[in-house]
């Protein structure tokens, strides 16, 4: 590749009351290219990125400056965004143009295109929480009255250990209803309204690229790809906007059954589907039904918000093959992959919500306080198995108070901040939040 | 307990070189320059793929010279290819070369259901053989029609009005354009038009890329332009000969 900037160089630029070092080119893309940058001291200073772009990107983008400017003032959504520090002009007349800083994306980070193309090893509780906190990062967005206008695969990366997200390239990101920016998004993502040049995007089209990335990320499929795509032979722009805008149906669309999935090609989305609960699965319905053509009835980042961290809550290890099933513990159900009856439950009663005692499901601050929104990143509790007999379920504080538990033949434990407590003969457990109620079937 | 191991179904994207073999690319190194773009290109190439889950990258060569013929057969995933090295000699047998990749583009042994192929064309010299019977040939397939053909005219004495026909229709105006013949006059040059055609076109042509809208255009056309059914890229920022891209030097 050839550099914008040179590696190993040392740049001046205003603003910056010290020099920049160039580290080294990291990658480069349509609108410009990233580096690894020091500044400060060599071998001591902060290690950053910097974005450069092309001359060409910077001509058909009048506004991108004037956008950076406004980001760099309002500051990121929340910490799931590598949004922009400061921008960057040369002091000299070399090398023309401009960038921005931003943090480094951080090692054990990959592509969300890995997970879609099915070559990364992910667990299903993992995908849930990656996407609830991109649900949570568009909240977060939308309420500063934000649109990010080309959210996709491309875009999103997933720390699969974890579940933890980084939402990257947010230089489209502007006030919603204002400026012209140049981008209108990535077809297969697209809102119908825009891909059909009736609307520029926005909040309203961001909600559906939203929920395509979020179909995407849950099903490894595509919601558009069913019938009506085997019926394309060359899959170029014009099928691609028959697809995805003129002739768009949602392949599980309730009423329509016109674009369903093929068993041998489309797999995929037929193995992934039923994993979710109705609940769920009704949010997709209305995105991409009644709200393909009418951006208002469009899922909300809220209600993804919620529905995601009820699945969640709902997780249950199934007891004859291990997988995670997330249907309503409460009905009758059988495990969508090996097609064992699932026993009912234990779950534990919380003030404001029921989790499944399932190894790995966490408590949350929403379960306990009315007022507190769905967050998953502060736990208040976590299931785990015993370290040597996994047979075994405990509850182990993670808060910084110590708990109250009382047992089925009467007796009080004090369980600790860090500890662990046997659910088996556990009736309820007073924490400082809240009391949490052993619920056996 | 792991996600479910499914994946979304792919698409074939046929990638093919025809690759000008004649005498004259002995000379100046041409050959070897061209053997090293392409095999440089290659690890890029495969980064595309691989972060690519809607395209099956598939890769093949034609050599021409005093015949045409297939120098990799085989459809190869690009990240199991070797590139083996083409060698000088002979004349330019471009009509056979289209011929050949006419037969590779008929469905059968085409698939059904593909990505548009992508055909890159690199030639320094004349035709010498009846080049308009096979690229007639060529383009009465739907599959020609839809491919996205990309010309390289190495040198200054490559015949640009031939790459041209190859192309299709010229776009308005002057200056570098994709659908015209990229000029590499130098061995980085055309290093780096390799690169593009095999990293850049080919994720246009497999994963839709961010569409962009020019100031003060109306945003009603995503439409591509005119004549073509995949969006192409911007060129890379090269070095240019300063004759590059001027247009005729002599009418």
């Amino acid at each position: 590749m050839t550099w914008l900037l040179p590696e190993g160089g040392t740049l001046q630029f205003k603003g910056l009351d010290q020099p920049l070092r160039i580290l080294r080119g990291l990658g480069g893309g349509t609108q410009g290219q990233v580096f690894a940058v020091e500044l400060g001291a060599p071998g001591s200073g902060e290690q950053l990125a910097l974005k450069w772009y092309f001359p060409s990107c910077i001509a058909r983008d009048p506004e991108l400056r004037a956008r950076l400017r406004q980001s760099i003032g309002l500051g990121a959504p929340n910490g799931d965004f590598l949004w922009p520090l400061a921008l960057l002009e040369p002091q000299e007349a070399q090398p023309a143009g401009f960038g921005y800083l931003m943090a480094l994306r951080p090692d054990g980070f990959v592509g969300a295109h890995l997970h879609a193309g099915g070559s990364l090893e992910i667990s299903l509780q993992n995908v849930l929480k990656a996407c609830f906190h991109l649900a949570e990062g568009f909240h977060q967005l939308h309420l500063k009255g934000l649109c990010y206008k080309d959210i996709s695969l491309g875009n999103l990366f997933l720390e699969p250990g974890s579940g933890r997200i980084l939402i990257c390239d947010n230089d489209n990101v502007d006030i919603d209803g204002q400026g012209q920016g140049s981008v209108l998004g990535t077809p297969g993502f697209m809102a119908p309204e825009v891909l059909l040049g009736q609307a520029r995007p926005g909040a309203a089209s961001d909600l559906f690229s939203l929920a395509v990335l979020l179909f995407r990320l849950l099903s490894r499929h595509d919601p558009f790809r069913g019938a009506r795509e085997l019926a394309i032979r060359c899959l170029d722009e014009p099928a691609r906007r028959r697809l995805y805008g003129e002739e768009a149906l949602f392949i599980f669309d309730p009423v329509d059954a016109g674009n369903r999935p093929d068993p041998v090609e489309h797999s995929a989305a037929l193995i992934t589907w039923p994993i979710y609960p109705r609940s769920l699965q009704q949010l997709f319905e209305q995105s991409f039904g009644i709200g393909l053509r009418q951006p208002e009835r469009r899922t909300l980042t809220g209600q993804w918000k919620q529905a995601l961290a009820r699945c969640l809550d709902q997780r249950q290890l199934c007891p004859h093959c291990g997988q995670e099933t997330f249907l309503d513990p409460d009905a009758e159900r059988h495990c969508w992959s090996c097609g064992g009856a699932l026993p009912k439950p234990i779950q534990l009663q919380l003030p404001h919500g029921r989790v499944v005692a399932a190894a790995g499901n966490e408590l949350q601050p929403h379960h306990v306080d009315a007022l507190a929104g769905e967050a998953i990143d502060q736990p208040l509790a976590l299931l785990v198995p015993h370290p040597s007999d996994p047979s075994l379920l405990g509850l182990r504080n993670l808060s910084q108070h110590t708990w109250q538990g009382q047992l089925s033949n009467g007796q009080q434990i004090a369980l600790e901040p860090g500890r662990t407590c046997n659910l088996a003969p556990l009736q309820r457990l007073d924490s400082h939040a809240g009391a949490i109620l052993v619920i056996r079937p | 307990m792991p996600f479910p191991n499914v994946r979304l179904s792919n698409r074939p994207l046929h990638f093919i070189y025809l690759c000008d073999c004649s005498g004259s690319m002995a000379a100046q190194g041409k050959m070897q320059a061209l053997n090293q773009a392409i095999r440089q290109s290659l690890p890029g190439m495969a980064e595309v793929a691989r972060q690519n889950p809607e395209a099956r990258v598939l890769v093949r060569a034609v050599r021409f010279a005093d015949q045409a013929a297939w120098h990799l057969a085989e459809p190869t995933p690009v990240q199991q290819l070797h590139w083996r090295d083409l060698e000088a000699g002979g004349i330019t047998a471009m009509g056979a070369a289209l011929e050949l990749v006419a037969g590779a583009l008929q469905s059968p042994p085409m698939e059904e259901r593909a990505l548009p192929p992508v055909l890159v064309l690199i030639s320094d010299g004349q035709p010498t053989d009846d080049f308009e019977a096979g690229l007639a040939q060529l383009m009465r397939l739907p599959w020609a029609q839809k491919a996205v053909r990309l010309a390289i005219a190495m040198g200054h004495d490559a015949d640009l009005d031939v790459l041209q026909q190859f192309i299709g229709p010229e776009p308005a105006g002057r200056g570098r354009s994709p659908r015209r013949p990229l000029q590499a006059s130098n061995a980085t040059t055309l290093a780096q038009y390799i690169q593009w055609a095999s990293t850049a076109v080919v994720g246009a042509a497999s994963m839709p890329a961010s569409r962009v809208v020019m100031p003060g255009e109306r945003p009603a056309a995503t439409t591509p332009p005119s004549g073509s059914n995949i969006p192409l890229p911007d060129l890379p920022p090269t070095l240019l000969d300063p004759i590059d891209d001027v247009g005729p030097l002599v009418w």
